[in-house]
């Protein structure tokens, strides 16, 4: 077996940082055997192959209690049964090492092959505090390497540890952490405490000064961020500007790379003969592969901001803030994050509640995430808005459609907040979890740092729900194109292939004909079969089959709703809100002339997609979050539920006051 | 006496805890709340809970009720 480094320590010490300046990108991300979190996986880059370099979740003790720490520890539990030969690097911050090295001490005592890492040396410098690193290497047992992973000083030190050992390192007596019973384990603890310290006492010298530089400095700017009255209003200013960041940063760049797909679809289709392989190519994989990148722009500059966050320290600090405001509904602070993120998408904010220090919590905050309105909801809001409500609608002479849509926004924080509330007088609820938080130094985020966090947010998206977004849009694709009703579509076609022929070509008859054609093969197909079947139950919705369909579809991505509603309305397969779509859904009449469309089904469409699970990626992951299918089925068929309730009621007051 | 009744900007020395489970004290010990460590309240955060303290050379923010359950000593 190859020579396996582990990377472990504390939060915030710097472990992914280093693994990133030790691996580069060349790393990957892996599920191993029987765990539900993924690590981060890298190869050396100074020792070529055979040296894997495995970024460990953060740990506080020797007493693994959130699912990161079960994670890393299990970790080490599996290399010892597989006889790898395992080398644990220890990180710790060298302006924390009392605490950081209590780890160290601790794996030591346990009987692994452990090296420790004194990471953030520069800070520590600035602090004035100097670390003696053969006296601590004596102390310990163990190697000690100085470093500063952002700067590059000492990483080479640390390539020389990673070699790999002849003889493997022996793993004989090594401590099983999971097998092993408690008061063992707090044993440990305890002497890993008492070593540390008087590590600490004859190998750091401390300067005089009580309180450290870079505390001091932070508990400066915590006295501006946390004043009572500043505080608020400064958390609030940075929300806004993420928010607007997202929407009106990344909206031109979704135009333009959809834009530039639909375009080489349109192109693919001019220079490829008719048929089902022109129809897979740009019906099926353009579109597929435009609702997956649509969604990075977005994902980048949620991450960059989230990460700038992150890495200033000012993230923790927010969850503090709010955490007094959401103990009553049975969340606290650390939900914070996972929510915010749903804002963009629900797949981060799911992933982002593993950090939660306890597993009921962890469940709930999975459950709720989704119910923020993530970005994919947008197209699907501003269409309907756009459709139905008027532009004379002007409450208190504010856009009454822009109204509408942050109305939707806080309906979404509405509902999770209640159901947050309900769940706690179920099993899910917990009395509130570890009572302490570390609020970090405030440091400059490191562009190259936040780059690599952005690029493996991007990445993990693209490779993991990208997939199943593309292959679920190409299933998509095959349902709303077979079986085909030959006895519709031949005049048709032979129609298309005429105006083809015809000289001068008549382009706007063209793509008149291929427009029916589009909307003529998706009701005779299985997903507009699949719609009339299911029409009877959106019925009382106010919803017709074509909406049923449009609803179905957006399984697969919720946006993908506009535009099926696009090809339905033989408008091609458009994938914003355009005029040509909102004119036909204002228009659409029923065989005896009423509306089709009223503001009432635009009320019901809303309140739904507000509510329902309605996406496959979100369902993908809670499923691999929580290990199983039970929570991920749950959750789809409650909140169904829930929608369908709710959607019902709110059609029948919007009828009830004329809509 | 407990932490609740330390005022702000007092740095006290941390005895050890009460009322507390085995493995909650092994948590807090874990970031860094041990016996024998320094700790000062700095400030409220805007809706008073947490409260953000020094504990030895790191920033916490401590939940209210914890507080009384932190025996401490003014050294």
């Amino acid at each position: 077996m190859s020579r396996v480094v582990a990377l472990a320590g504390r939060p915030n010490t710097g472990k992914t940082t280093l693994f990133n300046a030790l691996t580069g990108l060349r790393q990957r991300t892996a599920n191993f055997a029987g765990c539900t979190v993924e690590k981060a996986i890298g190869i050396a880059l100074t020792e070529g192959a055979g040296v894997e370099i495995v970024d460990l979740p953060g740990t506080f003790s020797m007493l693994p209690q959130t699912e990161d720490e079960i994670v890393a520890f299990r970790f080490l539990s599996e290399c010892v049964e597989a006889g790898a030969d395992l080398l644990v690097l220890c990180v710790a911050e060298a302006s924390n090492l009392e605490n950081d090295l209590v780890l160290a001490a601790g794996l030591k005592a346990a009987g692994y092959p452990t090296a420790l890492v004194v990471n953030m040396i520069d800070e520590a410098r600035l602090n004035a505090i100097t670390v003696d690193a053969s006296e601590l290497s004596a102390k310990l047992g163990m190697p000690v390497v100085l470093t500063s992973a952002r700067t590059g000083e000492g990483i080479k030190k640390i390539c020389s540890l990673l070699k790999p050992q002849a003889p493997h390192a022996d793993l004989s007596r090594a401590l099983d952490f999971q097998r092993a019973p408690q008061k063992r384990l707090h044993e440990l603890q305890d002497s890993a405490v008492e070593s540390a310290r008087r590590a600490v006492l004859t190998a750091v010298t401390l300067p005089r000064k009580l309180v450290l530089a870079t505390v001091s400095r932070s508990i400066r700017v915590d006295r501006l961020l946390m004043h009572p009255v500043a505080g608020p209003l400064i958390l609030a200013a940075t929300m806004f500007l993420l928010f607007q960041a997202l929407f009106v940063g990344a909206r031109p760049i979704m135009d333009f790379l959809s834009g530039l797909l639909s375009w080489a679809a349109e192109s693919a289709r001019a220079h490829m003969p008719e048929g089902a392989a022109a129809s897979l190519l740009c019906d099926g994989a353009f579109p597929g592969i435009s609702a997956v990148i649509v969604f990075v722009p977005q994902i980048a500059i949620l991450f960059t901001m989230i990460g700038f966050l992150e890495q200033s320290g000012y993230l923790p600090r927010a969850g503090a803030m709010v955490d007094r405001a959401l103990r009553p509904f049975g969340l606290d602070g650390r939900v914070f994050i996972p929510f915010l993120s749903g804002f963009a998408c629900a797949i981060p904010g799911v992933m982002a509640a593993r950090t939660l220090p306890s597993e009921k919590r962890r469940i709930v905050t999975i459950l709720l995430t989704p119910l923020m309105t993530c970005s994919a909801r947008v197209p699907v809001y501003t269409l309907l808005i756009t459709a139905f409500v008027p532009a004379t609608f002007r409450p208190l002479g504010f856009d009454g459609q822009g109204v509408v849509m942050a109305a939707m926004y806080v309906l979404g924080i509405v509902i999770a907040l209640l159901l947050a509330l309900a769940l706690k007088y179920t099993a899910l609820n917990e009395a509130h979890p570890l009572p302490a938080t570390i609020l970090p130094p405030y440091r400059i985020p490191s562009a190259r740092e936040l780059a690599h966090y952005v690029w493996a947010r991007c990445w993990h998206f693209l490779s993991r729900a990208g997939q199943i977004i593309f292959l679920l849009s190409l299933a998509l694709w095959a349902l709303s194109s077979f079986p085909r009703d030959s006895a519709r579509l031949g005049p048709l076609e032979a129609e298309l292939a005429a105006a083809q022929a015809a000289t001068p070509p008549d382009a706007t008859l063209q793509l008149d004909l291929r427009a029916r054609l589009a909307s003529t093969r998706i009701e005779g197909s299985l997903l507009g079969r699949a719609g009339r079947a299911i029409e009877p139950v959106f019925r009382p919705l106010g919803w017709d089959w074509r909406v049923s369909v449009a609803s179905l579809s957006a399984l697969a991505a919720r946006e993908v709703f506009v535009g099926t509603l696009g090809t339905i309305y033989a408008l091609g397969g458009e994938t914003a809100a355009s005029e040509g779509l909102v004119k036909a859904l204002r228009e659409a009449r029923n065989p005896d002339g009423t509306r089709r469309y009223s503001l009432a089904t635009a009320v019901s469409l809303l309140v739904f997609f507000a509510i329902a699970l309605q996406c496959v990626s979100t369902i993908v992951t809670v499923r691999r979050e929580t290990g199983g299918w039970k929570w991920p089925g749950l959750q789809f068929s409650f909140l169904f539920g829930l929608a369908y309730i709710f959607s019902f009621t709110a059609y029948r007051l919007a009828l009830a006051f004329g809509g | 006496m407990t932490l609740d009744a330390v005022a702000f900007n007092v740095t006290v020395r941390i005895r050890g805890f009460s009322g507390l489970g085995e493995l909650d004290k092994t948590r807090l010990t874990g970031l860094g709340l041990r016996p024998g460590v320094s700790l000062t309240k700095i400030l409220r955060t805007p809706l008073g809970d947490p409260i953000e303290c020094l504990v030895g050379a790191q920033l916490l923010a401590l939940e209210a009720r914890l507080l009384p359950l932190i025996r401490v000593e003014i050294p």
